[in-house]
C-alpha cells in the first residue's frame, strides 16, 4: 500500500465520521419530544391511512348478470392493492387484518361492480381511474412499465451474450493452454473416492492416463482405504 | 450496569476507532507493534459492546422505564423471553445487537488469523473496525439506546404484538448472524485488493466465513417465512414484501459466491467476478438493512424505522466508492489463470449458474425498487406486487433449478457427447417418468408440472450421484452401503453436503409447487352451525362452530373460535384461532388487535383456520385455508441447513490431506506454471 493510499483510505473512513456525525447533529435537533416512542394506528406494515377510501361506483349494465364466481371474484381482488396502507391485496387484507375499514368497502364496491355485470378487466379500468395505477399489485403492462418487465431478461441476456463472447474470445488461448498443459493439478477428492466411474472430458480416461496421474490416483484410493 | 454499559457504548466508539486507524497504519508502514495493537483494540472493542449490551438487557429486565428504548418498546406485564428479546425490537436496540455480533465475528476472524495471513490481516482487522466504527457512531450519535426520557412513566408502550412469537425471539438473530457474517469476507476481499495478493489465498480465508452467513441467513429466512405464515395470518409465507427481498438479496450473491469459488479454486478463473460477488452480498446486506430502517419503502418487517436510513445510504455509497476505486485500479492482478475451453462444462454450468442467480437477484432487487423509480420518472406510484415477481422469477427459478441438476453432471473442462449421454439418461427419464404419471393422474397446472418434472429430475442426479459414490466405496473398500454412505460425506463434506443442500432445494419447490393447489374459503358460523369444504385432494371436511369464547390470559385480551374437524367423517383434532387485544398493567390496549392462527398440520396440507371476525355473539367469520405441502417448506429449510452445516464443518488436517484437500485449494499456482 503506497502512502496515498493510505491517506485515501484514512480520508474515506473521516468522510464517513463527518457524515455520521452531521446525521446526529440532525436527528438531536428533531428531538424535542420527550414522550417515548407513541403507537399510532398501524396496518401489518406501517400508518394506517383510513380515509383512503374512494367510491367506484359505475350504473349496472341492462339486463346485468353477475359477470363471475365468487372464486373468480376472489382472484380479481388479489390483483387489486388495498389502499389503507398496507401491502396486501385486497382480499387478504379484509380476511387478515380485520382492523383495516378500507379493504371491506373495496370489497363491496367490486362485489357491486360484478353484480352489475363488469369484467375484470373494467373492473380493474374502474379502480385505476379512481386511484390511479398504483391500485394494482402488479404495473399494468404498458408503457415505461415494461420496463420492469423486461430489464431483468435484457438484463439475463445481456449477461448471457457477455458470457458467450468472452468463451469466444477465450477459446483460441485455451486450445494452446490444453496442448501444452497436463490434466489440471490432483485430482479432487470428490473424482478419487466417488466419481471413479466418470470420465470427464478433457482429461484423459484411466486408459490414456499419464502414469504421473495414475501414480497419484493410486496414491489417493491407497490413502483412502487407510 | 447500566451504567457501565452506557460509557461502554462510548469507550467502544473510541477503542474502535484506534483499532481502525492503527490498523490500517500498521499494514501500510510494515509496523508489527501497530498490528498488534489494532489487533488489542478489536478484543478490546468486543468486551466494551458485551459491557454496552449487557446493560441494556439489564435496563430491559429491570424495566427501567427512564430509557426512551425500554419504555417504547416494553411494558410491566411483558412476558420475560420478550423483554429479553426487545433487545433487538427496536431500532436502537438491533443496531446495538448488530455491533455486538459485528465485533464477535471481528475478534474471532483476528484470533484464528493471528498466525495465518500476516499480510492480509491488517487491512482485515482495520476494515472490520472500520465498519464497527460506524454502526457504533450511528447508535451513539443518531440512535442510543441509552438515550433518557425527561421523567419515568408508570408504563411501557409495550411490544407489538406480531413481535411476541417464538419465531421472532429466534429469526432476527440468525439473520443478522447472517448479514454481519457478510462483513468479514468484505473485509478480505479489501485486504486482498489493498494488498494486491489476490490469488486463493484470501479466498481459503473467507469460504468458511460464507458459509457461516449463508447458514444463518437459509436458517433466518425460513424462520421468517415460519413466522409471517403463523402470525400475520394472510395464510402464506412469502409475499415478496421489500423486507423479505432484502434478506433474499445476499443469499442469492452469497450463494453464487459459493459455488462460483469452486471455479477459482479449482481452474484459477473468475476472480474478478469473485471479488465482485463478495463486496456485492455485503453491500447487499446494507441495502437490506437500509431499506429496513429508512422507511423508503412499505414493508410488512419495518418495526423499526427512522432517520438512520440516511446513515446506512452513506455507508453504501462510501463502500460501493471505495470498491469500485480498489477493483478498477486493480484489474491487471484479477486477471485469470485459467480459460473457459467450453460451453458443455462443469465451470460453464457453473457460469450460467451465477448468472441465474445474479439475474434473480437483479429482477428482486428491481421490483423491490422500481416503484422508487417509477415515481421519479413519471411521477406515478406503482405497486409491485406478488403478481410480478412470480411472473418474472417464476421462470429464471425453474431454469436455475433444472441447472441444479444439470450441474453435477458435466465433467470439468469439456464434456463429450458419450459421456452427457451416460450421465444424464437416469436423471432425465427420472424426470420424464414423474411428469407422465402426474399427467396421468389428471394434474394439468403447466407451473406445477415443470416444477415436479424438474425435481424428478434433479433428485434423480442427486440419488445417482450419491448410488456412484456409495457403489464405488463398497467395491473398493468392501463397505456395507450404510458406512460406504457416510464415510462418503465424511470424506468429502463439500461435495455431498452440497448434494444434502440440493436435496433441500429439490423440497422447497415441491413445497412451492404446492401452492397452486391451495383453497380458500369465507364463511360465518354462529355457535353450532357447520359447513362442508372439499379439499385439494378430494376429502370432504366438515367444521363446526363449537362456539366463540372470551377471556384474558396474561397481557391480553382475547376472542377465540373453536372448529371441530370431521375429514371423510373421521374425528379430526380441534382448530382454534384468536384475536387479541393486548393491554398495558394499567388495563389500557395497546396496539391493534393481532390474529393467532389455528392450524392442523401435516405432511399433506395444512388447514389454516383466520377468526376475521365475530357478529353479535356467537357468529364467528372464518377463513379456512387448504394448504398443501407447507410443511415441507420448513423441511426443506432444515434439510438446506443441514447440508450446509456438513459443507462448513471443519476436516480435520489428516483426512484434509488424505482426500487430495490441499491439492484442491492449491490449483493456481500449479496451472500457471503450466
Amino acid at each position: 500500500m503506497t502512502r496515498r493510499d493510505f491517506i485515501a483510505a484514512s480520508s474515506a473512513v473521516a468522510v464517513t465520521a463527518a457524515f455520521a456525525r452531521l446525521a446526529g447533529a440532525q436527528k438531536t435537533d428533531q428531538k424535542t419530544d420527550q414522550q417515548p416512542d407513541q403507537q399510532v394506528r398501524t396496518t401489518m406494515s406501517g400508518p394506517m391511512d383510513e380515509g383512503r377510501y374512494r367510491p367506484v361506483l359505475r350504473p349496472a349494465k341492462p339486463n346485468a348478470m353477475a359477470s363471475m364466481t365468487d372464486v373468480q371474484r376472489d382472484e380479481l381482488e388479489h390483483g387489486i392493492h388495498c389502499m389503507c396502507g398496507c401491502t396486501l391485496d385486497i382480499y387478504t387484507c379484509r380476511t387478515t387484518d380485520f382492523t383495516c375499514p378500507v379493504s371491506p368497502s373495496m370489497h363491496a364496491d367490486v362485489v357491486r361492480l360484478v353484480a352489475g355485470g363488469y369484467s375484470g378487466p373494467e373492473i380493474l379500468a374502474a379502480f385505476v381511474l379512481v386511484y390511479g395505477e398504483r391500485v394494482l399489485m402488479s404495473p399494468p403492462r404498458s408503457g415505461f412499465n415494461w420496463a420492469a418487465y423486461l430489464a431483468p431478461f435484457v438484463a439475463l441476456g445481456a449477461g448471457g451474450i457477455l458470457v458467450a463472447a468472452l468463451v469466444r474470445h477465450w477459446r483460441p488461448v485455451a486450445a494452446t493452454t490444453t496442448a501444452a498443459s497436463a490434466s489440471p493439478p490432483g485430482l479432487p477428492a470428490a473424482e478419487t473416492s466417488a466419481g471413479m466411474n466418470e470420465a470427464p472430458a478433457g482429461r484423459p480416461t484411466a486408459a490414456e492416463a499419464t502414469p504421473e496421474e495414475l501414480a497419484k490416483l493410486d496414491a489417493a484410493l491407497r490413502d483412502d482405504r487407510a | 450496569m447500566i451504567l457501565v454499559g452506557e460509557l461502554s457504548l462510548w469507550v467502544a466508539l473510541l477503542v474502535s476507532g484506534w483499532a481502525c486507524v492503527v490498523s490500517f497504519a500498521g499494514g501500510a508502514l510494515g509496523r508489527d507493534d501497530l498490528v498488534a495493537s489494532g489487533a488489542r483494540a478489536v478484543y478490546a472493542t468486543w468486551a466494551f459492546v458485551v459491557l454496552a449490551s449487557l446493560g441494556l438487557w439489564t435496563a430491559l429486565l429491570t424495566h427501567d422505564f427512564s430509557f426512551r428504548y425500554v419504555a417504547s418498546f416494553t411494558s410491566a406485564n411483558l412476558p420475560r423471553v420478550y423483554t429479553l428479546t426487545a433487545f433487538w425490537g427496536g431500532q436502537a436496540g438491533s443496531l446495538l445487537f448488530w455491533a455486538l455480533i459485528l465485533t464477535s465475528y471481528s475478534a474471532i476472524a483476528v484470533w484464528t488469523n493471528r498466525a495465518r495471513n500476516r499480510v492480509l490481516m491488517p487491512y482485515v482487522a482495520g476494515t472490520l473496525a472500520a465498519i464497527t466504527l460506524f454502526f457504533l457512531a450511528t447508535l451513539c450519535l443518531g440512535a442510543n439506546p441509552y438515550e433518557r426520557l425527561g421523567w419515568i412513566p408508570p408504563d411501557g408502550n409495550g411490544m407489538n404484538p406480531q413481535l411476541q412469537n417464538p419465531g421472532m425471539a429466534i429469526h432476527p438473530p440468525n439473520l443478522y448472524l447472517g448479514y454481519v457474517a457478510t462483513a468479514v469476507p468484505f473485509a478480505f476481499a479489501i485486504a486482498a485488493l489493498i494488498t494486491r495478493r489476490l490469488d486463493a489465498e484470501w479466498l481459503a480465508a473467507v469460504r468458511r466465513w460464507s458459509l457461516v452467513s449463508w447458514f444463518f441467513l437459509t436458517i433466518g429466512i425460513t424462520l421468517g417465512m415460519w413466522w409471517a405464515y403463523v402470525e400475520l395470518g394472510w395464510g402464506g409465507y412469502w409475499m415478496w414484501d421489500p423486507v423479505e427481498n432484502a434478506s433474499l438479496l445476499p443469499w442469492l450473491t452469497g450463494t453464487a459466491f459459493l459455488h462460483s469459488i469452486m471455479i477459482q479454486e479449482k481452474r484459477g478463473m473468475l476472480r474478478k467476478w469473485n471479488v465482485v460477488l463478495v463486496v456485492s452480498t455485503f453491500l447487499l446486506a446494507i441495502l437490506g438493512t437500509f431499506i429496513t430502517r429508512s422507511g423508503v419503502i412499505n414493508s410488512v418487517h419495518s418495526f423499526a424505522q427512522s432517520r438512520v436510513g440516511t446513515w446506512f445510504a452513506g455507508l453504501l455509497a462510501l463502500t460501493l466508492g471505495v470498491t469500485v476505486y480498489l477493483v478498477a485500479t486493480r484489474l491487471k492482478d484479477l486477471k485469470s489463470t485459467a480459460q473457459l475451453e467450453s460451453m458443455a462444462s462443469r465451470e460453464a454450468a457453473f457460469l450460467y449458474n451465477n448468472l441465474l442467480f445474479v439475474g434473480i437477484a437483479f429482477s428482486v432487487l428491481w421490483g423491490t425498487l422500481f416503484p422508487i423509480l417509477s415515481e421519479a420518472v413519471r411521477g406515478t406510484k406503482i405497486t409491485v406486487g406478488a403478481p410480478f415477481f412470480n411472473a418474472v422469477n417464476v421462470p429464471l427459478g425453474l431454469l436455475l433449478f433444472a441447472l441444479t441438476g444439470i450441474g453435477p453432471l458435466i465433467a470439468w473442462r469439456r464434456a463429450s457427447l458419450p459421456n452427457l449421454r451416460r450421465q444424464f439418461a437416469v436423471p432425465v427419464f427420472g424426470g420424464v417418468a414423474v411428469l407422465a404419471i402426474l399427467l396421468a393422474l389428471g394434474m394439468r397446472e403447466w407451473h406445477a408440472l415443470v416444477a415436479y418434472a424438474l425435481a424428478g429430475f434433479v433428485g434423480t442426479t442427486i440419488l445417482q450421484e450419491f448410488y456412484k459414490g456409495i457403489g464405488a466405496r463398497m467395491r473398493i473398500h468392501g463397505e456395507h452401503a450404510i458406512a460406504a454412505g457416510m464415510r462418503l460425506i465424511a470424506r468429502n463434506r463439500r461435495r455431498y453436503g452440497g448434494y444434502i443442500v440440493h436435496a433441500g432445494v429439490v423440497i422447497l419447490f415441491c413445497a412451492f409447487a404446492g401452492r397452486v393447489f391451495r383453497h380458500d374459503y369465507d364463511e360465518t358460523l354462529r355457535a353450532g352451525q357447520s359447513v362442508s369444504l372439499t379439499d385439494p385432494y378430494g376429502h370432504r371436511w366438515r367444521f363446526v362452530n363449537s362456539g366463540v369464547s372470551v377471556f384474558d390470559v396474561l397481557n391480553r385480551h382475547v376472542t377465540a373460535v373453536s372448529l371441530k374437524p370431521t375429514r371423510d367423517g373421521k374425528p379430526m383434532p380441534l382448530i382454534e384461532s384468536e384475536k387479541r387485544q393486548h393491554f398495558d398493567t394499567r388495563g389500557a390496549p395497546l396496539f391493534e388487535p393481532s390474529t393467532a392462527v389455528g392450524i392442523l398440520g401435516s405432511p399433506s396440507q395444512d388447514v389454516y383456520v383466520v377468526l376475521t371476525g365475530v357478529r353479535g355473539d356467537d357468529a364467528a367469520e372464518v377463513r379456512i385455508t387448504f394448504n398443501p405441502l407447507v410443511w415441507w417448506v420448513w423441511a426443506g429449510g432444515v434439510l438446506m441447513a443441514f447440508g450446509g452445516l456438513i459443507v462448513m464443518w471443519p476436516q480435520a488436517d489428516r483426512a484434509r490431506a488424505r482426500s487430495g484437500y490441499h491439492a484442491v485449494m492449491q490449483p493456481e499456482a500449479s496451472i500457471a506454471g503450466d
